[in-house]
């Protein structure tokens, strides 16, 4: 399951490895970290949002006791949040047609985030190919992704391959 | 049982070694005496009513690339001729496939069908053409007519479907139906090598034709969607009907991410009531459609029995004729041999 999670961080060296490793040690697979410098607290913490994979509920349990005794503050847990996920690839000239905007199409979708990118540039002359993972939460939100994306991918001459699981 | 073989290439020849090696078993098994009285191939005929002595003329095939040499051997003498005057019970189409005209098989097997022969086919090009047309003149004519060689190879795709499985409502058939493009993927990600390379070796080692278009277009997976839909769902869909990828674009970058990901690339048939496919998918490692090498595969979306997949060779002349001769001892039965 995909987990959401906000942490507040002192803003002072090591804090982040110290609110990380936790969710290693558990095999959380992290998927991505975001400083929200913006958001610093007037107490001067900084919250850093996080999302990872874990095997299930009663892991996160562990976590989250695990963060409770090495004195971090967590502020938000979404767990349902992104909860389905989905691998697709993009064979095309991903780069030239704008990825940045591909992404932000996805991303506008409400309950929808793309969650990775893998890229591998083709060599001179050769389309490029890339793995992209996108978040939904739900089954719904995932197939409207698919298909907004089947569309960008049409207007942009991309060849997009999903899961013989999507209907 | 009396037949007449059209086409003598790699299925001809195939299924005649297996009437030389099995002889003992189909008259064992089956009470089956396959009894061949007359081979047509582009040059011309050798016929002998009394059965033609087959070790010999695959020799004879062998040697000269054609049947003519055979003694009494008619060179020029034309196919639909020879369905005509000789009589027979079953005649085996096994000519190449052309799917925009579906000739010269079409013209074989609608002769054979007025001559009052039962009909054998592997040949894709009638049945993409004219499906209905030809289901309905063998029903007229009160002839049988199999063609399970057409999907899978080996593989008893219709077989399964039409017979085993016929208490099923059936919702939908996807496959890995072409070994070509499968032998292509799988190396692509296995080594990492650009697919022009892996096309000029299959080529080499004869897995791949000399024009291999028909095949990484997604063409023939297409003509077998079409065929599926019309004799296992029942529609009467035609080619153009099929939205078809071909596996061109496909990087070695690309199944490479996909390996990383714990998927594979396949190019996948699917045939559906609301929609016709053929493209390249995702499908994750261990999934039945997962096979490697030059192996087909199908799954069967039934609402009894749920899923049920199948696997193995779906070319090669030896494998197919496990197809070609389960057609004609099906028709053996059905007449009550």
């Amino acid at each position: 399951m995909l987990v959401k999670m906000v942490m507040e961080l002192e803003d002072v060296p090591g804090q982040l490895l110290k609110g990380l490793e936790p969710i290693a040690r558990y095999g959380g697979n992290i998927k991505s970290i975001m400083h929200q410098r913006e958001r610093k607290t007037p107490l001067g913490r900084l919250p850093v949002m996080l999302i990872f994979e874990v095997r299930d509920q009663a892991t996160l349990k562990r976590i989250l006791a695990a963060l409770k005794e090495a004195g971090i503050r967590v502020t938000q847990l979404g767990e349902r949040e992104g909860e389905i996920l989905t691998t697709v690839l993009l064979v095309g000239h991903i780069v030239h047609t704008d990825i940045r905007h591909t992404i932000d199409q996805l991303n506008a979708i409400k309950g929808v985030t793309v969650s990775e990118l893998n890229l591998a540039v083709g060599s001179m002359g050769r389309e490029s190919s890339a793995r992209m993972t996108i978040a939904a939460n739900d089954r719904e939100l995932a197939q409207l992704a698919i298909s907004r994306l089947q569309t960008i991918a049409e207007k942009k001459g991309l060849l997009l391959v999903t899961s013989v699981e999507a209907i | 049982m009396r037949i007449i073989i059209i086409g003598f290439g790699n299925l001809g020849r195939g299924i005649c070694r297996a009437f030389v090696e099995k002889a003992d078993f189909l008259k064992r098994a089956h009470g089956l005496v396959p009894r061949v009285v007359a081979v047509a191939d582009e040059f011309g005929a050798a016929v002998d009513e009394k059965g033609l002595d087959l070790p010999r003329l695959l020799k004879i095939a062998e040697g000269s690339g054609t049947v003519v040499g055979y003694p009494g051997g008619k060179r020029g003498k034309l196919a639909l001729d020879l369905i005509d005057e000789v009589s027979a019970d079953v005649v085996f189409e096994l000519t190449p496939t052309n799917i925009r005209t579906g000739e010269p098989g079409l013209s074989h097997i609608k002769r054979a069908m007025q001559a009052g022969k039962h009909v054998i086919t592997s040949n894709k090009g009638p049945l993409v053409v004219a499906f209905k047309e030809l289901d309905a003149l063998a029903k007229k004519q009160g002839v049988e007519f199999r063609y399970s060689a057409s999907v899978g190879g080996a593989v008893p795709v219709i077989g399964l479907a039409k017979k085993l499985l016929s208490g099923n409502e059936i919702s939908e058939i996807r496959g890995v139906l072409n070994g070509t493009t499968n032998y292509i993927l799988t190396r692509m990600s296995a080594e990492g090598l650009p697919q022009e390379i892996i096309i000029r070796e299959a080529q080499e080692l004869g897995l791949a034709e000399k024009d291999p278009t028909l095949d990484i277009d997604g063409i023939d997976t297409a003509c077998k969607v079409t065929i599926l839909a019309n004799s296992v769902l029942g529609i009467n869909a035609k080619l153009s009907d099929v939205k078809v990828v071909g596996i061109r674009r496909i990087t070695p970058e690309a199944t490479r991410l996909a390996h990383e990901a714990g998927q594979m690339i396949k190019l996948v048939g699917i045939a559906r009531r609301d929609r016709l496919e053929v493209g390249p998918k995702l499908v994750p490692q261990g999934h039945p459609l997962a096979v490697g090498g030059t192996l087909n595969a199908v799954t069967f979306k039934l609402d009894l029995a749920g899923e049920i997949s199948i696997t193995g060779f779906g070319a090669g002349p030896k494998e197919t004729s496990s197809s070609l001769l389960g057609d004609l001892i099906d028709i053996h039965r059905t007449l009550g041999g």
